[in-house]
C-alpha cells in the first residue's frame, strides 16, 4: 500500500492527470470542522519525529481568531532523515494540495514552507509547483470560487539543526536567532508573528489528500492499531538497498530488512539499528529482528518511531566513534539557551572524543551516562534528550567497545 | 473579582495569586527558590534551569519561574527529586566557569558561590583543560568590565538593554558553549543605566569599573538613604567601610524606583573630589572653621539688605533653620525661593526634568510660610546666604554666605557644607514623598547648615533660635508642612 510515492509527479499536469487537486474540491464542499474530524477519525500521526495526533493539533486553534498561520517544517536535519527530501523531490503538489486543506481547515490564509537551506534544489522545485498551483487558482486569492484565500511563502533555513524545533523555526522566520520558545504559550495560541499557527511536517501535510478523498476510517484501515497508515522511511547503511521506502505502519523490521532493503551487502553483518533519525535509542540486531514498524512496539522496545530515518550499522563500524560524532553534531547544534544541554553536549563529547583517543578515564563511562541523565528532561527543547538517550543506550547495549578504547587497541576503529 | 487559585507548595495550602508564577507565589509566603535567569523586573527567560520544581502529576520538572499557578497544583520545591536536579544544573554551570573567585570581585555577593553551598557541593569532575576559554576583562562601557569566562548567559543584561533602557547594545553571539555576551559593532554601553547591569548580574561577569578592586564586598556596611541627583529622589543602599562611602546601589521599591541610574550612583565622588572643601574661605582667604569669622564678615550689613534663598539643594530641615534665621534672628522679610524647573520623568525610566531634589519641598515651605518667588531682577542685595548653587545665579555679583562641597571663586564667604551622606535631612520628592538621608560616614571638616545657622545665632546674641532638630520638627509640624508629605 503507498499513498505518498504512489504516483509520482514532477509537474502540475501529471499531478492532476494521477487525480491530484480532486481532494480540495472536495474539502471547499465540507465544513473546516469536518475536515478536521475527518482527520482525527484517519488517526494520523505527526510524521515530524514526536507523533502529535493532526487532527487535535488542528483542533487546539481557536476558530474565531484571525491572523492565523500554517506553517511546513521542512527543515529535515536530522542525521539520517532524507525522506520529505525525497517527497519534495517527487510529489511536491500533493505537499500544496495537503497545506491547503490544513488551511481551509484551521482558516489560515497564510502559510509558510521553512526549508532547509541545504535544500537548494527543493526550494526552487516547491518555488515552481507554487508558481503552477497559482496558474491554475489552486492557490491564490478566492481558491477555484470557493471564497478561501491562501498563499504560500517559501522560507530558506540557514543551516541551523535546532530550527527544526517548531518555535526555533517560528522565531527564524520572524529573523529572530533561531532558539526553542518557552511553552506555554503553545503555537496553537501564540505562535508565528503572534497568531495562533499550526506546523506539520512535509510527510504529514503529503497526507492530507488522501485521507480527504478516500476518508479518515480508510485511511485508519492501514496499519497497526494505533498506528494508522504508511510511512517513509529513509534507509542508510550498507544494505543491498538504502534509499526512501513507504512501508505500511506495523510492518516487521525482519521482513523489511530482508525483503526490501534485500539485507546487508557482501560481507557485511548487521550489529545495530537506529530506526528513527539520530536521537532515539539504538536497538541491536537482535532487539530490532523482533520488532515492527511502529509507534507503540518501538516504544516498549526502548526506542522511537522518530522521523523515520533509518540508520543500519554493520559489524564493523566502532560504535564510539559513531556516538561520538553523533555527540559532535548535537554539540555543534546546540542553541546554548539552556544550561544543561550547553554545557552537557560539549561536556559529552569532550569525554568521548577522550576515550575514542585511548586518553580514556575508567570513571568516564559512568560520568558520560550520569551527565546524560542529568540532561534528561530538563530543558526547554528535545535536543538535550537527543543526545542524552543514545550516549546512555550506546554505552549501555556497547559497553564492550567502550572498554576496548579504555584498554587499549579498538579492533574495529583500529584506535 | 479575579480567580485565586488554591495550591499546595511542600505541603502547605497557600491562596495564590491569578496569573502568578510558582516562584513568584512561593517568594510571597517566604519559600526561596533559586534562581539566576529570573528577576522581577525582567521578562522570563526560563533559561538557566535552576529553579526547577517537581508538580505532582507531572513526568517532568518545571521552572517555576515560568509555571503559572493552577487551582489544586501540588508543589514539591524541596524534594530529593529537585535537590538532584538543582546539584545538577549547578554542575554544568559550573562546567566551563574558571572558579576564579580569589580575583574575581563578585566573589561574597555571587550566587554561583552561595547555590553551591545551598545545593551543589560536588567535587568537580571536570579538569581544567577540559573547560571552554572565553574572553576576559573587556571594557565594555564607562562603567563595565565583562569577563565572558565567568557568564553564565542568564541574559539578564541582554534583557536589561532591550526592555528597560531599550537600546539594545547586548546580545548573545554564537551558540552553545561557545556562545558569549557581544556588543553590538559600533557600539558602547554607555546607556544612563548601564551600572544597573552590574548589579543584576548574578555572576562576577559584568562587574562595575568604579568599584571593582576597592573594597571586598564582605567588609562593606550599608545604610539606607535617598539619592539626591534629581526630584526623583530614588531609595538607595550606601554602602561603606572606615568612613568611606565605596558605592551606591539601588533600592528598589513600589513607590519610585526598580533601577538606579549612573549619574545618581557617581554623586558620592563629590565628597571626595580634590576640590572639596574643609575650611571656611571668605574673599579668597582661608579661615580654618571658625565660623566667628563668617559673623564678623556679614555683622556690619543691614539686615533689609540680606536676603535668604531657600534651596532645593538642602533638606528640609536645613531649608527651615535658614528661613528661621532669617526671619528671627536678622529679621529680614526677604525670604525667597528660586524658579524651580517643572518635574517629570524625562526618559520613562528614573532620570527627572528636575535637577534638584528637594524642589518640592522648598515649594511646601514657601506655600505654608507664604514666601516670595524668585527675586532676582527686581531687588538688589548686599549679601545673599544659600547654598552655592542657587547663589550662583541670584548673587553674581553681591556678597554672601554660601555653603558648598566644593571650593568656588565666588565673591563671599564659602562654607565647607557637610554632603548628605555626612548629614541627615528630610528630601521631598516630585511625587510628595517625604524621605530621610542617613548618616553613612562622619565628617568633621565641614557644617551643617542648621550648625552654622545655630552658631551665627549665637553671636547675634539671639536666644530664640532652634537648640536642635527635635525643634525644627515641631515647627515643621505646627506650621502643617509634614501635612504635605506623603
Amino acid at each position: 500500500m503507498k499513498i505518498l510515492l504512489d504516483k509520482i509527479s514532477f509537474d502540475i499536469e501529471t499531478y492532476i492527470r494521477n487525480g491530484g487537486y480532486l481532494a480540495i474540491k472536495k474539502a471547499f464542499s465540507m465544513k473546516p470542522a469536518e475536515i478536521i474530524e475527518e482527520v482525527k477519525t484517519s488517526n494520523l500521526r505527526g510524521r515530524g519525529g514526536a507523533g502529535f495526533p493532526t487532527g487535535l493539533k488542528w483542533s487546539f486553534i481557536p476558530a474565531d481568531k484571525k491572523n492565523k498561520y500554517l506553517v511546513c517544517n521542512s527543515d529535515e536535519s536530522e542525521p539520517g532523515t532524507f525522506k520529505d527530501r525525497e517527497l519534495i523531490n517527487k510529489n511536491p503538489h500533493s505537499l500544496l494540495e495537503g497545506m491547503i486543506i490544513a488551511a481551509y481547515a484551521i482558516g489560515a490564509n497564510e502559510g509558510y514552507i521553512y526549508i532547509r537551506g541545504e535544500f537548494a534544489k527543493e526550494a526552487r522545485i516547491l518555488e515552481k509547483a507554487i508558481y503552477e498551483a497559482k496558474k491554475k487558482w489552486f492557490l491564490g486569492e478566492n481558491i477555484l470560487k470557493s471564497g478561501f484565500s491562501f498563499n504560500i511563502k517559501v522560507v530558506r533555513g540557514a543551516g541551523a539543526y535546532i530550527c527544526g524545533e517548531e518555535t526555533a523555526l517560528l522565531e527564524s522566520i520572524e529573523g529572530k536567532k533561531g532558539q526553542p520558545r518557552l511553552k506555554p504559550p503553545f503555537p496553537a495560541i501564540v505562535g508565528l508573528y503572534g497568531g495562533p499557527t499550526v506546523i506539520n511536517n512535509v510527510e504529514t501535510l503529503a497526507t492530507v489528500p488522501w485521507i480527504i478523498l478516500n476518508g479518515g476510517k480508510a485511511y485508519s484501515a492501514i496499519g497497526k492499531g494505533k498506528s494508522s497508515g504508511t510511512k517513509l522511511f529513509s534507509v542508510s547503511g550498507p544494505v543491498k538497498k538504502p534509499g526512501v521506502y513507504e512501508i505500511e505502519l506495523g510492518t516487521p523490521f525482519k521482513d523489511f530488512f530482508e525483503n526490501q532493503l534485500g539485507g546487508m551487502k557482501e560481507g557485511e553483518r548487521l550489529k545495530a539499528v537506529i530506526p528513527g533519525g539520530s536521537s532515539v535509542p539504538v536497538l541491536t540486531a537482535e532487539e530490532a529482528m523482533k520488532v515492527t514498524l511502529d509507534y507503540e512496539s518501538l516504544q516498549s522496545a526502548g526506542t522511537m518511531l522518530g522521523s523515520g530515518g533509518m540508520i543500519i550499522i554493520p559489524e564493523r563500524q566502532c560504535m564510539v566513534e559513531a556516538l561520538w560524532i553523533l555527540a559532535r553534531f548535537y554539540h555543534h547544534e546546540s542553541c546554548g539557551q539552556c544550561t544543561p544541554c550547553r554545557e552537557g553536549t560539549g561536556w559529552i563529547e569532550g569525554i568521548l572524543k577522550r576515550i575514542l583517543q585511548g586518553k580514556g578515564k575508567r570513571e568516564d563511562l559512568n560520568n558520560a551516562k550520569e551527565i546524560a541523565q542529568n540532561m534528561m528532561g530538563k530543558t526547554i527543547c528535545p535536543l538535550a534528550d537527543a543526545l542524552a538517550m543514545p550516549v546512555i543506550s550506546y554505552i549501555n547495549k556497547f559497553e564492550k567497545e567502550f572498554v576496548y578504547h579504555l584498554e587499549g587497541k579498538c579492533p574495529l576503529c583500529q584506535k | 473579582m479575579s480567580f485565586m487559585p488554591k495550591i499546595k507548595i511542600d505541603g502547605k495550602e497557600y491562596i495564590a495569586k491569578e496569573n502568578e508564577t510558582i516562584l513568584q507565589c512561593a517568594q510571597r509566603n517566604g519559600i526561596y527558590i533559586p534562581r539566576y535567569c529570573y528577576h522581577p523586573s525582567l521578562s522570563i527567560a526560563g533559561n538557566c534551569r535552576m529553579c526547577l520544581v517537581e508538580i505532582e502529576k507531572m513526568p517532568k520538572l518545571q521552572t517555576a519561574c515560568s509555571t503559572i499557578v493552577a487551582e489544586g497544583m501540588n508543589v514539591f520545591t524541596s524534594s530529593e527529586k529537585v535537590k538532584k536536579a538543582r546539584k545538577d544544573v549547578l554542575e554544568f554551570l559550573l562546567k566551563n566557569h574558571p572558579i576564579d573567585c580569589p580575583i574575581c570581585d563578585q566573589a561574597g555577593e555571587c550566587y554561583l558561590q552561595d547555590y553551591y553551598m545551598d545545593y551543589g557541593l560536588r567535587k568537580s569532575r571536570v579538569s581544567l583543560n577540559e573547560k571552554v576559554r572565553r574572553g576576559k576583562r573587556r571594557q565594555l562601557g564607562d562603567y563595565l568590565i565583562l569577563d565572558n569566562e565567568r557568564c553564565i548567559l542568564c541574559t539578564r543584561c541582554v534583557r536589561f538593554c532591550e526592555e528597560v533602557t531599550k537600546t539594545s547594545e547586548l546580545f548573545v553571539a554564537n551558540r552553545g558553549d561557545h556562545s558569549f555576551i557581544d556588543i553590538k559593532p559600533e557600539t558602547s554601553l554607555n546607556n544612563p543605566y548601564s551600572l544597573n547591569i552590574a548589579d543584576i548580574c548574578p555572576v562576577g561577569a559584568f562587574t562595575s569599573a568604579d568599584f571593582r578592586f576597592r573594597q571586598r564586598v564582605w567588609f562593606l556596611k550599608t545604610t539606607e538613604s535617598i539619592c539626591l541627583g534629581c526630584a526623583t529622589g530614588c531609595r538607595i543602599k550606601v554602602q561603606h567601610n572606615d568612613n568611606t562611602v565605596y558605592r551606591i546601589l539601588p533600592l528598589p521599591n513600589e513607590e519610585t524606583n526598580t533601577w538606579l541610574c549612573d549619574f545618581g550612583r557617581m554623586t558620592y565622588k563629590e565628597m571626595y573630589s580634590e576640590d572639596r572643601l574643609n575650611h571656611i574661605t571668605i574673599e579668597s582667604q582661608e579661615f580654618g572653621l571658625d565660623l566667628d569669622k563668617v559673623f564678623d564678615y556679614i555683622k556690619e550689613v543691614k539686615p533689609q539688605e540680606i536676603a535668604v534663598f531657600l534651596s532645593p539643594n538642602l533638606s528640609i530641615e536645613d531649608n527651615i533653620a535658614l528661613y528661621y534665621f532669617a526671619s528671627n534672628v536678622l529679621k529680614t522679610e526677604n525670604i525667597f525661593i528660586p524658579s524651580l524647573p517643572e518635574r517629570k520623568i524625562e526618559d520613562g525610566i528614573l532620570k527627572n526634568s528636575d535637577p534638584y531634589p528637594n524642589s518640592t519641598g522648598i515649594e511646601i515651605i514657601a506655600n505654608k510660610l507664604k514666601l516670595k518667588k524668585d527675586e532676582k531682577t527686581s531687588e538688589k542685595f548686599a549679601l545673599v546666604i544659600s547654598s552655592l548653587e542657587i547663589a550662583k545665579t541670584y548673587a553674581r555679583d553681591s556678597k554672601g554666605i554660601f555653603f558648598s562641597l566644593t571650593k568656588s571663586d565666588m565673591n563671599g564667604a564659602i562654607v565647607p557644607m557637610k554632603s548628605y551622606f555626612e548629614n541627615e535631612g528630610t528630601f521631598v520628592n516630585w511625587q510628595k514623598y517625604a524621605r530621610k538621608t542617613t548618616v553613612s560616614v562622619v565628617n568633621e571638616k565641614a557644617f551643617s547648615v542648621f550648625d552654622v545657622m545655630k552658631r551665627l545665632a549665637v553671636l547675634f546674641g539671639s536666644n530664640s533660635f532652634f537648640s536642635s532638630l527635635k525643634d525644627i520638627e515641631k515647627f515643621i509640624s505646627s506650621n502643617g508642612i509634614d501635612k504635605e508629605f506623603k
